[in-house]
């Protein structure tokens, strides 16, 4: 038996969970990650279990938006909740949320995929290329209208003028470069990452 | 614009590096910074939950059984971590916590030793290197020791094997200052220790980044590194 009542509970995975009530389900549910990351920090092999079947199909979804594929998806995902294992004592509760900590290691593996040149294995030919760009941007854009309508970060980024709330979406949701924003975008390196630069700027203000 | 207000950058540093935009150079320096610098932790923290909810957007996919074996397999094959009592009690918890600030010290002190050994060797020895760094692996274990003179001479020391695969190479980096980017200093060629003759470049300062990564043979084809990082680690002066 484990001795973290709370975790012998399984969340169940509310798929279908109406959009208004889906940011408060994650915020109950990030109380319960951060008790599953004290656990897995005692060696407690269950809490990383709960925190598969919480959060997994989700993790697969994210790092395929990055990598395209869903095999180098569960790569990432697999090799992530390896590293939430031996990095579980570093997580603080308190600060950030629990949630964001075990996103943000499966999106920098994810990443660190991504820039070692795996995602380039997939191109065989230009116009392929272009055909999977294009769906992928539109999957993209679709991220910001599926947040919450009426959250700050939905206002927010609708506030944005659409290339500048465009770069910011292909580098948080696709893992776009500035390079390859630039290039999307057909605009000089330098634009391109000033607009980044102001478009995440006018971001904050406008959140904070 | 107030891009000259320190705090401002700070902030804006974080929302780069949580949204993937720095070059996997500048990310290592900046996660070695973040270690140390909790105001930039907060920043990065407060960036990441501003962006979460796009996550959120993501549909859940079915993913198969198989997935969680391999991670639980993957987890047996890591780094051993404490077994779970069957009633774990709170001293034993606190020990485990304990364990894991013990073995970070550990490590850092085994640097630290280690850094001193090579100062202490190096000046008695030879004309001093301008720096001196420790390139730690992820795990926090010192695997190589760049000494860079400062008048394109650089020495490189190995203190493990480095595993190769065919056709690859390992390449050393150093990052002379954000502006310039990321710099080769040459090749270790049979994966061993090795002089490196590299180029001009402005005096090596405190702090550097210097870094081996894993390129194809011959070299980054882009003179910037694109293969994952195997070591990293940060220049200290002697004194």
């Amino acid at each position: 038996m484990s001795g973290t009542g709370a975790l012998s509970v399984r969340y169940p995975f509310e798929r279908n969970v109406r959009e208004e009530n889906r940011l408060q389900v994650m915020q109950d549910q990030s109380e319960d990650l951060s008790a599953a990351l004290a656990a897995c920090a005692k060696g407690d092999r269950k809490a990383l279990r709960h925190i598969y079947d919480s959060e997994a199909g989700r993790l697969v979804a994210v790092a395929q938006r990055i990598l395209r594929r869903r095999d180098l998806a569960e790569e990432a995902v697999q090799e992530g909740f390896i590293r939430i294992w031996t990095k579980a004592h570093q997580f603080e509760p308190g600060r950030g949320s629990a949630r964001g900590w075990i996103y943000a290691v499966i999106r920098n593996h994810a990443l660190n995929m991504l820039r070692d040149g795996k995602r380039e294995d997939l191109v065989t030919s230009d116009k392929l290329e272009e055909l999977q760009d294009r769906e992928q941007i539109d999957q993209i854009m679709a991220s910001w209208q599926r947040l919450e309508s009426g959250s700050r970060l939905h206002e927010c980024l609708g506030a944005l003028e659409e290339t500048r709330r465009r770069t910011i979406l292909m580098a948080y949701v696709g893992g776009y470069t500035h390079g390859e924003i630039a290039g999307r975008l057909r605009l000089p390196l330098g634009t391109a990452k000033s607009w980044i630069k102001r478009g995440l700027s006018a971001l904050r203000e406008c959140m904070r | 614009m107030t891009g000259t207000n320190p705090e401002h950058d700070i902030i804006h540093l974080a929302d780069e590096y949580v949204l993937g935009l720095m070059e996997p150079m500048e990310a290592a320096a900046f996660e070695v910074r973040l270690e140390r610098d909790a105001e930039l932790r907060a920043a990065v923290e407060a960036s990441r939950d501003r962006f979460l909810p796009l996550d959120a957007t993501a549909e859940p996919l079915d993913v198969p059984e198989e997935l969680w074996q391999r991670i639980d397999a993957g987890i047996s094959a890591a780094r051993p971590t404490p077994e779970i009592a069957t009633a774990p009690s709170p001293a034993a918890s606190n020990d485990n916590i304990k364990s894991g600030w013990r073995w970070t010290a550990m490590a850092s002190l085994a640097a630290t030793v280690l850094l001193a050994v090579t100062l202490g060797w190096s000046l008695l020895t030879r004309p001093d290197p301008v720096v001196i760094a420790v390139l730690l692996d992820a795990k926090g274990e010192a695997q190589a020791i760049v000494e860079d003179f400062g008048n394109e001479q650089a020495t490189v020391k190995l203190l493990a094997d480095f595993t190769v695969p065919e056709g690859k190479t390992l390449q050393v980096w150093t990052l002379p200052s954000q502006d310039m980017g990321p710099v080769s200093l040459g090749l270790l060629e049979n994966s061993r220790s090795a002089a490196l003759k590299g180029p001009a470049l402005p005096k090596p300062q405190g702090e550097q980044l210097y870094e081996i990564t894993l390129e194809t043979a011959g070299g980054s084809p882009t003179g910037r590194p694109t293969g994952p990082i195997l070591v990293k680690g940060f220049a200290k002066a002697p004194r």
